[in-house]
């Protein structure tokens, strides 16, 4: 046999036990290995380039070789799915570097970290200044978390004590002008809401390149024809404005008139539709 | 506008809002969301009886301009 079509059949038969291998090692993204994996896959891709581009050792060496790189890490991994105490010393554990806003010294010795390092991460972090960390931890990976002062953190809703109405997942219901059925089933629409809808906001279904349907119901369209511009749904405000319009009509009529009962009456509905506001207030915008 | 006229186009609008109340209920996929707006629904619908019942009373009040 030719030396060429050794090493074609030699590539062929080793890209193929590769491609197996490295799939049974795991789906972890490259930025996530540690170092023991990483070392795996440069030395099987070593032997992986050595043997099909030289025929100076047989091909069984090679897929021994492959073969002991292959089941070694294999059982590290297994043994450390089963084993904290091997976890921690194959994966490595993490390194606190601040705690209660004081910098620990010796453990950036430990992981032979600078000071520089440290603000370097930090300011990678959008942190500028230690005074603002509450705790920052080094990961096995060599990533610095940060966990910023409560002063410093973002403020969130719950912060404010604002009561947000959950919001679920749209469901696109138009994709290049054809119905997606399994969207409008998964929110228990059909196709006559979905015409009646498209002629509310004057579109018709050809001309429509997407349009999804949010939690509330609310139909948001994009059309192929940029120039034309489709109403957006606007019917929660105006319900709300109405609602409110309502209420303060509700107020002047109790304040102008001069009847007793009449103004009592129109005192009770107004305090009733301000209850009706508020608990719908969060749902409406 | 007599004050008669002025609470009956009130009650037009809360009749709007009871409508529009109501299509929110039902389009609404959040159950929380659902039953707020069925409970405010139910609340639109007293003060609707409330100021229909008063419409009434006004017309007689002011018979001329019924």
């Amino acid at each position: 046999m030719p030396d060429w079509i050794r090493i074609v059949l030699n590539s062929a038969v080793l890209v193929v036990v590769l491609f197996f291998l490295t799939k049974w090692l795991g789906k972890k993204q490259l930025s996530q290995l540690n170092i023991f994996e990483y070392i795996t896959g440069i030395v099987l891709g070593g032997i992986v380039a050595i043997h099909s581009s030289t025929l100076d050792y047989p091909l069984l060496y090679g897929l021994l070789a492959m073969f002991v790189w292959f089941i070694i890490p294999l059982g590290i991994e297994f043994l450390s799915l089963k084993s904290k105490k091997v976890r921690d010393f194959t994966q490595g554990k993490s390194t606190v570097m601040i705690q209660n806003g004081k910098i620990m010294e010796d453990n950036l010795k430990k992981e032979r970290y600078t000071a520089d390092d440290l603000l370097e991460n930090l300011r990678s972090r959008n942190i500028f200044q230690v005074s603002d960390v509450e705790f920052a931890v080094l990961e096995p990976t060599g990533v610095i978390n940060v966990l910023p002062k409560k002063a410093s953190q973002p403020l969130t809703a719950k912060d404010l004590n604002i009561k947000l109405a959950p919001k679920k997942e749209p469901q696109t219901v138009i994709i290049d002008g054809k119905v997606m059925h399994e969207g409008l089933a998964n929110m228990s629409l059909n196709l006559n809401w979905l015409e009646t809808e498209l002629e509310k906001q004057q579109a018709s279904i050809e001309n429509v390149f997407l349009g999804q349907v949010d939690s509330d119901g609310q139909l948001t369209l994009d059309l192929y024809d940029d120039k034309l511009t489709v109403p957006a749904p606007i019917e929660k405000q105006l319900l709300l404005a109405t609602m409110k319009k309502a209420q303060a009509d509700l107020e002047l009529f109790a304040l102008s008139t001069k009847n007793e009962m009449s103004k009592q009456l129109y005192e009770k509905n107004s305090k009733k539709m301000k209850k009706v506001i508020q608990l719908t207030e969060t749902y409406l915008q | 506008m007599t004050v008669g006229s002025n609470v009956k186009s009130c009650v037009a609008s809360i009749r709007s809002i009871e409508a529009t109340l109501e299509t929110m209920m039902h389009q609404n996929a959040n159950p929380e969301a659902k039953k707020a707006f069925s409970s405010a629904n139910e609340m639109v619908r007293q003060i609707k009886k409330d100021l229909e019942q008063q419409v009434i009373r006004l017309a007689n009040e002011e018979p001329q301009y019924k």
